[in-house]
């Protein structure tokens, strides 16, 4: 599995990696419509990227509620670009 | 999904890769800058760009005046952008609302810098016609800057570091503050 990274390769991470590419930060609530998941699932997902250093998390306001925001790190950023390139290289069939 | 990693075939790669696209193509495309937004930035550009012309001959705290109405609002419409949309989105704030995208940056010092010439000149109907130029152009930008996010979320999405918008604000109260003294 060389340069695919096996914390982005499920299809429901690289989503939510690619759609906080589109942000600096975003409320819970906003990546979870995007995406189209429940809360639960989402927050597996976001603590597990999490734990690696791939996204962080805080809290906040908005609407006068308190929530969650969420952001890529560098490190995740990177990780993001690394594992989308072998992506599609294995499109292209350069393995 | 949390089944052991596998290798994707390149179909699912593809697959996975669009799917993750479309996602965000369809989150910039949801993000909507809140009612009177852009006409409420060209208004008080124009009048900050006025106020500047207009004070720096003899009522120097019209400059600050006209700076501080840019601060206030520039504040809340971010306020206001943040809560509709449920992002923060950094080259919005800097190329938008700061206007540090080159259209706007270029169109803005040539504007302040016409009203400014009109205004030592007394030629009052040429600082409103460039302030309102200012303002326009200004609205412009920002408007030219959406499409361009919406075409390319990744790539647009962030803005300036903080140390380079540190350092801009240095230089730009720097430059008011020696306009308001050499006044």
């Amino acid at each position: 599995m060389a340069d695919l990274d096996e914390h982005v390769v499920a299809p429901a991470r690289l989503k939510l990696m690619t759609t906080l590419t589109a942000v600096s930060e975003a409320e819970f609530a906003t990546v979870r419509d995007a995406l189209e998941v429940s809360d639960s699932v989402l927050s597996k997902h976001l603590g597990a990227l999490e734990e690696v250093g791939y996204l962080r998390r805080h809290k906040g306001v908005r609407r006068g509620r308190r929530t969650t925001w969420v952001s890529l790190t560098p490190r995740g950023r990177r990780a993001l670009r690394t594992h989308v390139a072998a992506l599609r290289a294995l499109i292209d069939g350069i393995d | 999904m949390e089944s052991a990693p596998h290798r994707p075939t390149a179909e699912e790669a593809s697959a996975a890769l669009a799917d993750a696209e479309a996602t965000r193509a369809t989150l910039a495309d949801r993000i909507a800058t809140p009612s009177w937004f852009f006409v409420s930035l060209g208004v008080v550009i124009a009048a900050q760009i006025a106020a500047a012309a207009a004070g720096l001959g003899d009522e120097p705290a019209l400059v600050v005046a006209g700076l501080a109405v840019f601060a206030a609002v520039a504040g809340v419409q971010l306020a206001r952008f943040r809560r509709l949309n449920g992002v923060r989105l950094g080259g919005f704030a800097s190329r938008v609302v700061l206007g540090s995208a080159t259209a706007a940056s270029v169109s803005y010092t040539v504007a302040l810098g016409a009203a400014i010439w009109a205004g030592s000149a007394g030629r009052w109907w040429l600082v409103a016609l460039w302030s309102v130029a200012g303002g326009a152009a200004y609205t412009l930008s920002g408007r030219r800057w959406m499409r361009r996010y919406r075409g390319d979320p990744a790539a647009h999405a962030r803005g300036e570091s903080l140390a380079w918008l540190a350092l801009a604000a240095v230089a730009a109260l720097g430059g008011v503050g020696l306009l308001v003294l050499g006044a």
